[in-house]
């Protein structure tokens, strides 16, 4: 990774070179809601601006994204302190962040509702904004984290609102769906 | 977020546009005029909004005698015109004008006007542009130093706003190739811009800096004093606020432009009882939150900086 590679995925990410993990996470988030579609914002130019333009934009967004966070890490993991570990998932830098000694189990056993409710709240990454990224309610969202299964959809939907969920999170798509339709499965065969 | 501070021009220009009615042009033309005028500098407010002037009411004056009509077709002497404010810094010349359209007057009188301005000892010039993208307003625009766009975070607004912008760069392009008499081969492409493959000004501007090169070294220097500062008025959330940074990310990756997002004001009533009351509001309300943000606006206009967005996203 040379100096021009993070310069040119702040770029993409619209931060500044003192950006922080946070400011960053927040970029991101809106930048993936303005060419996610639907925008007020690029509604008026839909003709001009051609799908593939705006899904290669999101591609560089999702790359410059993962790159800059990774080089985050590897960074903090060389100097860090349990103590700084701490901290710097409080303020969002995934689940895996910590390196070793941490405290915080890197990866989850299984994704039950309540493990993604953890992998959650480790990121500090609210409800709302999941919501609003995914445009799916928060109640379901809730309910899947609180394993209410009379309260979710058909499996097929489901298994998609699992792998977005998953990608928001920064987890294994194919992990979070074995594991959590597993259970939903059980659930249904028991009923 | 912030660049590195630009010094201040003496004799500068701001013109404040943005393609919609009633997002705030005349109020962000007078509060920053009054503001430019609190830090000392010498100012005169310019109404160029032909057909709808009502700077004046901004300022609590009632429609002055004379007008730019008298200036275009009486010759009245511009030191005759100016209106005195309620800062003795500060004048206002009013474009109440009933005899002729907005087409009568050429760009060639306008910038007559301008130049004679200047030679009025004034530091700063804030021009009023109104409401449309007609060419002549897009060339009065063109003219300023800073080039001011006033929007409300609403989708209408929004349209109007990109076909402003839009017009504004295509005009630039145009009368920059033009000297290089390329002014028809833009057009001609453009025109036939599908069966070039070109479906926005970027790819034109792409297209031709990669079909002639010397052009695009043209174009790359022009281009680059091209500079919009984006504010964003009645703004009522945080959503609001960061509307502002993602219309700046899309105009620079869909218009190729550099775009400062100066700052924002909140919707406050406050704004329309101090029209109504026809009393000036960076005046009469500055304790209120609209009238600190003004001025961050007017600062970061000033030397090119950019407002800091919270947290959060849109």
């Amino acid at each position: 990774m040379t100096d021009e590679d993070v310069k040119r995925w702040q770029t993409i990410l619209e931060v500044g070179p003192a950006a922080s993990v946070q400011d960053i996470k927040n970029s991101y988030l809106r930048l993936r809601r303005l060419y996610g579609g639907g925008s007020i914002v690029l509604e008026p130019l839909e003709d001009e601006f051609p799908e593939k333009r705006r899904m290669k934009i999101l591609v560089d967004l999702e790359e410059a994204y993962t790159r800059l966070l990774e080089m985050y890490r590897s960074r903090a993991s060389m100097d860090r302190t349990a103590g700084q570990a701490a901290d710097a998932i409080a303020a969002g830098e995934g689940p895996d962040a910590a390196g070793p000694g941490t405290p915080y189990p890197i990866e989850e056993m299984v994704y039950s509702g309540p493990a993604l409710q953890r992998a959650r709240e480790r990121q500090n990454i609210d409800l709302v904004e999941i919501s609003k990224l995914l445009k799916l309610r928060t109640e379901l969202l809730k309910a899947l984290e609180e394993e209410r299964y009379e309260m979710l959809p058909e499996e097929i939907y489901l298994k998609t609102h699992l792998k977005n969920i998953a990608a928001c999170l920064r987890l294994k798509p194919a992990k979070v769906v074995e594991d959590y339709l597993g259970r939903f499965r059980e659930w249904k065969r028991t009923r | 977020m912030s660049n590195p501070a630009q010094p201040v021009k003496e004799g500068e220009i701001w013109a404040v546009g943005g393609g919609k009615g009633g997002t705030g042009k005349s109020f962000f033309t007078s509060s920053s005029g009054t503001q430019l005028a609190k830090k000392g500098r010498r100012v005169v407010l310019v109404d160029m909004d032909i057909g709808g002037a009502n700077l004046h009411s901004f300022f609590g004056i009632s429609r002055p005698q004379k007008s730019l009509t008298s200036f275009f077709e009486a010759g009245t002497k511009l030191s005759d015109l100016a209106v005195a404010t309620d800062l003795p810094n500060m004048s206002l010349i009013t474009g109440d004008i009933h005899s002729i359209s907005s087409d009568a007057i050429k760009f060639g009188q306008k910038l007559r006007l301008f130049r004679q301005i200047m030679k009025l000892n004034v530091q700063n010039v804030v021009i009023d542009l109104g409401a449309g993208s007609h060419a002549n307003t897009l060339d009065t625009f063109l003219i300023a130093d800073k080039m001011i766009v006033v929007l409300v975070p609403e989708v209408i607004a929004i349209e109007n706003m990109y076909h402003f912008v839009k017009n504004t760069l295509f005009r630039k392009v145009k009368s920059t190739l033009k000297d290089y008499g390329f002014k028809e081969i833009v057009q001609h492409i453009w025109d036939r811009r599908q069966s070039y493959g070109i479906k926005n000004l970027k790819d034109l501007v792409d297209y031709l800096k990669a079909s002639f090169s010397y052009i695009g070294t043209i174009l790359d220097s022009e281009l680059a004093n091209f500079k919009i500062h984006l504010v964003v008025n009645m703004a009522r959330s945080n959503q609001d606020i960061l509307l502002g940074a993602s219309i700046k990310s899309v105009l620079t990756k869909f218009l190729g432009v550099t775009v400062l997002y100066s700052g924002y004001v909140e919707y406050n009533d406050v704004v329309w009882k101090a029209v109504r009351e026809r009393k000036p509001f960076m005046l009469n309300y500055t304790a209120t939150g609209c009238a600190r943000q003004v001025e961050t606006i007017v600062d970061n206009i000033m030397h090119g900086r950019e407002v800091n967005v919270p947290g959060g996203y849109s």
